[in-house]
């Protein structure tokens, strides 16, 4: 071995660098290889920016500027040549918007189109200044313009948790007018059948002004009060009432509608978004007996609007509500708290755990900005911010709450779970990975794609109410290649011979590791001489259990500031913690049934049973033999066997009736109503025989136009005229 | 509704007996089909245990439109030929009420005949029983659009003219048509079967009830009555299900899918045998008050909102974005 060959060993199992035969990273601003085309994302069209929109029909609160930008061009654009100048000038807009926001402006949309079109040195009042203006007024939708940044998924989830909120205002507020205006009817009902009501000035107070002058309301007030009413409410109803109608009133969960009356300022509505989960769980149990209240007022309300309220089986149940009697679908419909937490504080707020576990309907937001802390344990292992990264998965135990786990670079993506986890009854979960700022010349939104990316922040969601078992619930179908290990991607470049050479790259967890400057001390380069064929690419390193011994040592694939290949030898701690990482992620793919150890082993150990029962039926199966006559027992069907044992077994002189086919005609109860009589389903049978004689058998077997009448033998030998009746009820026989 | 309230309302809730729903009377002859229709409607009340006010019958003029005096439910006895604009009118103010129409041959097919068609085609969560007795029976006979040619009545005294007109070929040919039976009033079973499953169907049911009429056309279902093999069952998974002992005596049966309309119109067409059951089903249909958002409860927030609105379309705005319009539709979230 060489002595180059033992210093990059050196380096690799020890983690120290020999500088005359590698190159510290520090000041090269290398990044991984598959980063290498990323270098202006305001010249890509991609997920960011975002533009958080009032919710569409289908709920929609955030659209990617390239998305709304798309549905314009398709609505202003003509197809073709003809629209292709527009569509350039158009998505040059864009491009500007994408440039102004990523150097810091803010504002909505619309502002920030008229100022992109104005920089975009367009000539105003020119055709094409209209245009680009008409395009912009075509957008459609309009709202805050948001880059992938540090405060992005705070001000995503804040808006779409109000969105949420304002949804189910709307759902509370129309059931509480639909209560107010039925309970107001009846009070109002009661007052016009009373005396009062029917009073001349009632009368006259009730038409209006208009057209007043033409009746006389003496003589109203006389007619109406002739007419018989119905009894007014009991005080006790009325009072019952009218509680329940104030407490509706002046609920204070959701603010009134737009334009609705204007509030007191002790009416205001209550806040539900604060900073910590101890805030939440201290408002939730000051507001509880308001709740209690409401929910109370509200279950009276219904059963008095639907005239089902018994005070003798009720008043005693209503005079103990309390919040026992509050169920998870009563909880739904309040309104959600939303508490915004950074993972540093995660730790220290305890009662996070007590939160999510209670009931409480809350939505929480962690935001972690650091994948990647030391152990405080010192030099030595990573802990990898394992309290933050594992929080998530933590929840997962919970199992009645709704966990989202993703990077902030994904969050456009994930915009239907976040709706869905937003809208779920009870808790919900979303740990964010958002980086604080970017490193080594990457933006924000490419840290955090490499931590998606590399699994060192996979994306996963636990939702609940999807169904009963885990293959319903956990999802990671939001990470690329959910089945492997890493994610692949082509890599072009051109060797030194400047011929073009493509490759099939992983990009792992030291591939993140290398994004961070922090981590520096774990890569050295090494000089293109010193290239051969020691070198082992990190991904195939990791996919080796056994390593040691080799005699090579593992290489990551970077570019530096001009784009030349590099290649960076990576130490074993390194090392070590991908293997922890991709030990993670194996977690998270069994639960999310991929290479799920128990179904494998389950399907070769059923695979072996089938096998051997092959082989054994291969040997026992005798030579063809006559094909053995089936001994189906042939006779009546089963249902026609059934039938005709289900009917009772009657004596031919015996009087009945098919009653089953009886048609209600009264053809038979006409005759006589004590011997013919009817049963619950209000048809005939004969109930008592001994009430009539065999001439009303025979002459209502003869009245019965559906012949279901059987008159039997008479009972009675001594009945006159039995010989003709004998011979008419031979037809019924 | 709230989980205390269900609760609530499940502790209390009354049960009715079949006499429960039974008002006066009926007035109706002996052997007349309208007491077996009654018996259905009044079975199926029980069974489904329907809230007597939350019930509404609605008939027109006629032996058939008696039936709402018999029924201890809301009814209304309306005038000729208008059951169903009234029924209608019923559903589209109270969307939450069991609605049924009860009406005859001359009611619905002669002077009724333009709602009926159109009636259909509103597919509103109306069911709708035509009790068809091939004449006039309150005025005491006289043909009717059902009457089979030749008939002798008051009005024809040298037989009627015209063949008769076929309620249910007339039924599927009207778009968005979504249920259409025949039953006959001799087989109460099957009778009670389609009438629930019209109940159940969410959209304009349509029940042709062929029933006797004892008094002006005593013989003329005999042959039918007295001769199983004159009626075709068309039974079907997704249709009526025969039972064993029915089976046994009506062995005349067909498989018929009740997707199938082109199918049903085919047998809508034969007179004899008589087919039997459902003909044709269609749940997808849209009804015209869920369309129109019946029911929707004109607060005074939304008063307020159409009224400005409809003012914002008139007023000059000065520079700058205009208001969001609200909907009329936002209040239901």
């Amino acid at each position: 071995m060489d002595s180059a060959i033992r210093k990059e060993m050196l380096f690799h199992l020890t983690g120290k660098r020999a500088p005359d035969a590698l190159d510290a990273i520090e000041e090269l601003e290398l990044r991984p290889a598959l980063l290498a085309r990323y270098r202006d994302l305001t010249r890509l069209r991609y997920d960011f920016p975002v533009v958080l929109v009032d919710a569409g029909p289908d709920g929609t609160f955030v659209r990617s500027l390239s998305e709304i930008v798309d549905e314009m061009l398709r609505k202003v654009a003509p197809r073709g040549v003809d629209g292709e100048g527009l569509r350039k000038h158009v998505l040059a807009v864009e491009r500007e918007i994408r440039r102004l926001v990523a150097g810091g402006a803010s504002g909505s949309l619309s502002s920030l189109w008229e100022r992109a079109v104005r920089e975009g040195a367009v000539g105003e009042g020119t055709a094409l200044a209209r245009y680009l203006a008409d395009a912009g007024a075509s957008l459609g939708v309009d709202g805050e313009v948001v880059d992938c940044d540090a405060s992005m998924p705070r001000r995503l989830f804040t808006h779409a948790w109000r969105v949420a909120q304002e949804r189910k205002a709307r759902r509370l507020r129309s059931e509480l007018s639909r209560l107010i205006v039925k309970l107001n009817d009846a009070l109002r009902a009661d007052f016009v059948k009373s005396e009062a009501g029917s009073r001349p000035e009632s009368l006259k107070a009730a038409l209006g002004d208009r057209h007043q002058g033409l009746f006389d309301f003496e003589a109203m007030s006389r007619l109406v009060s002739r007419a018989t009413h119905g009894a007014p409410l009991s005080d006790a109803r009325r009072n019952r009432i009218e509680r329940v109608l104030a407490t509706l009133r002046s609920q204070r969960f959701f603010a009134p509608a737009v334009g609705g009356s204007a509030a007191r300022p002790d009416s205001l509505a209550f806040e539900f978004a604060f900073e910590s989960a101890g805030e939440v769980l201290a408002a939730f149990r000051e507001r509880l007996p308001s709740m209690i209240e409401l929910t109370k007022a509200m279950a009276i309300a219904e059963l008095e609007v639907d005239g089902r309220y018994s005070e003798a089986a009720h008043d005693g149940f209503f005079a103990t509500f309390d919040e026992g009697a509050i169920g998870p679908e009563d909880l739904a419909r309040f309104p959600d708290y939303l508490v915004c937490l950074k993972g540093g504080r995660v730790a220290a707020d305890v009662p996070l755990m007590e939160l999510l576990s209670s009931g409480v309907p809350v939505k929480v937001l962690v935001e972690v900005d650091d994948v990647l802390e030391d152990a405080s344990l010192g030099k030595g292992q990573f802990a990898f911010g394992a309290r933050n990264v594992q929080l998530a998965s933590m929840a997962l135990g919970l199992t009645d709450t709704y966990v989202l786990q993703s990077s902030s670079s994904n969050l456009l993506r994930m915009r239907q779970a976040i709706g869905r986890g937003l809208a779920a009854a009870g808790a919900s979960l979303f740990s964010v990975f958002s980086p604080a700022r970017g490193a080594r010349g990457l933006p924000v939104y490419l840290v955090a794609a490499a931590a998606l990316q590399s699994r060192a922040f996979p994306a996963f969601v636990y939702d609940p109410s999807a169904g009963p078992d885990l293959a319903d619930r956990f999802s990671l179908q939001d990470n690329p290649d959910p089945e492997a290990d890493w994610t692949v991607a082509d890599f072009e470049y051109a060797d030194a011979g400047m011929q073009r050479v493509k490759e099939r790259l992983s990009f792992t967890f030291v591939d993140f590791l290398a994004c961070d400057p922090r981590h520096s001390k774990h890569f050295a380069r090494l000089p293109c001489a010193a290239w051969g064929d020691d070198l082992v690419p990190v991904a195939d390193w990791l996919s080796q259990p056994d390593t040691a011994g080799s005699g090579r040592v593992p290489y990551l694939l970077a570019v530096d500031t001009e784009n030349a290949l590099q290649k960076v030898v990576v130490d074993e701690r390194a090392i070590l913690a991908a293997r922890r990482c991709r030990e993670t992620w194996h977690r998270l793919q069994e639960l999310g049934g991929v290479h799920s150890s128990h179904a494998e082993r389950l399907l070769a150990r059923e695979k072996a049973v089938w096998e051997q029962r092959q082989v054994a039926e291969a040997e026992t199966r005798a030579p063809a033999a006559a094909p053995a006559a089936t001994v189906e027992p042939a006779a009546t069907t089963p249902a026609a066997a059934a039938a005709e044992e289900a009917e009772p077994a009657r004596s031919p002189d015996e009087a009945y009736i098919e009653t089953m086919r009886c048609s209600s005609c009264n053809e038979c109860t006409q005759i006589n109503d004590k011997m013919f009589a009817y049963n619950a389903n209000k048809q005939a049978y004969i109930a008592d025989i001994s009430a009539g004689t065999f001439r009303q058998l025979v002459e209502a077997a003869e009245s019965c136009q559906l012949g279901i009448i059987h008159p039997g033998k008479p009972r009675n030998p001594r009945e006159p005229g039995l010989e003709e009746l004998l011979e008419r009820a031979r037809a019924f026989a | 509704m709230t989980t205390a309230t269900q609760c609530l309302v499940h502790m209390h809730e009354e049960h009715h007996k079949l006499e429960d729903y039974q008002g006066g009377v009926p007035r109706w002859c002996n052997g007349c089909g309208d007491n077996a229709i009654l018996a259905a409607v009044q079975r199926l009340c029980r069974d489904e245990d329907l809230r007597p006010e939350k019930t509404v019958f609605v008939s027109g003029i006629g032996c058939s439109s008696r039936l709402p005096h018999y029924m201890k439910t809301y009814g209304f006895h309306g005038i000729h030929g208008r059951a169903l604009p009234i029924a209608e009118g019923v559903k589209m103010s109270r969307p939450d009420l069991n609605v049924f129409v009860n009406t005859g041959d001359g009611d619905c097919c002669s002077i009724g005949a333009a709602h009926w068609i159109h009636a259909i085609r509103y597919n509103m969560n109306l069911t709708m029983m035509l009790h068809d007795n091939h004449v006039y029976g309150l005025t005491k006979k006289q043909v009717s659009p059902t009457s089979p040619i030749g008939l002798k009545s008051n009005t024809t005294p040298r037989g009627s003219y015209l063949d008769a007109l076929n309620p249910l070929t007339v039924t599927l040919g009207v778009q968005n048509v979504s249920f259409v039976a025949q039953v006959v009033d001799w087989i109460p079973e099957i009778l009670y079967d389609v009438i629930s499953a019209a109940f159940h169907h969410k959209g304009f049911s349509f029940v042709r009830v062929i029933q006797r009429c004892p008094e002006f056309l005593p013989k003329m279902f005999e042959p039918w009555l007295h001769d199983p093999q004159k009626t075709l069952l068309l039974s079907h998974e997704n249709g009526l299900k025969i039972s064993p002992a029915l089976g046994r005596i009506y062995r005349n049966q067909l498989e018929h899918d009740p997707s199938d309309i082109d199918r049903a119109r085919e047998i809508a067409s034969q007179e004899d045998p008589i087919p039997v059951g459902i003909l044709y089903r269609n749940p997808e249909v849209p009804c015209y008050e869920d369309i129109r958002n019946a029911g929707q409860l004109r607060t005074p927030e939304m008063i307020r909102a159409g009224f400005e609105s409809e003012l914002d379309k008139f007023t000059v705005w000065p520079q700058g974005p205009v208001p969001t319009q609200v909907s009329l539709t936002d209040e239901r979230g």
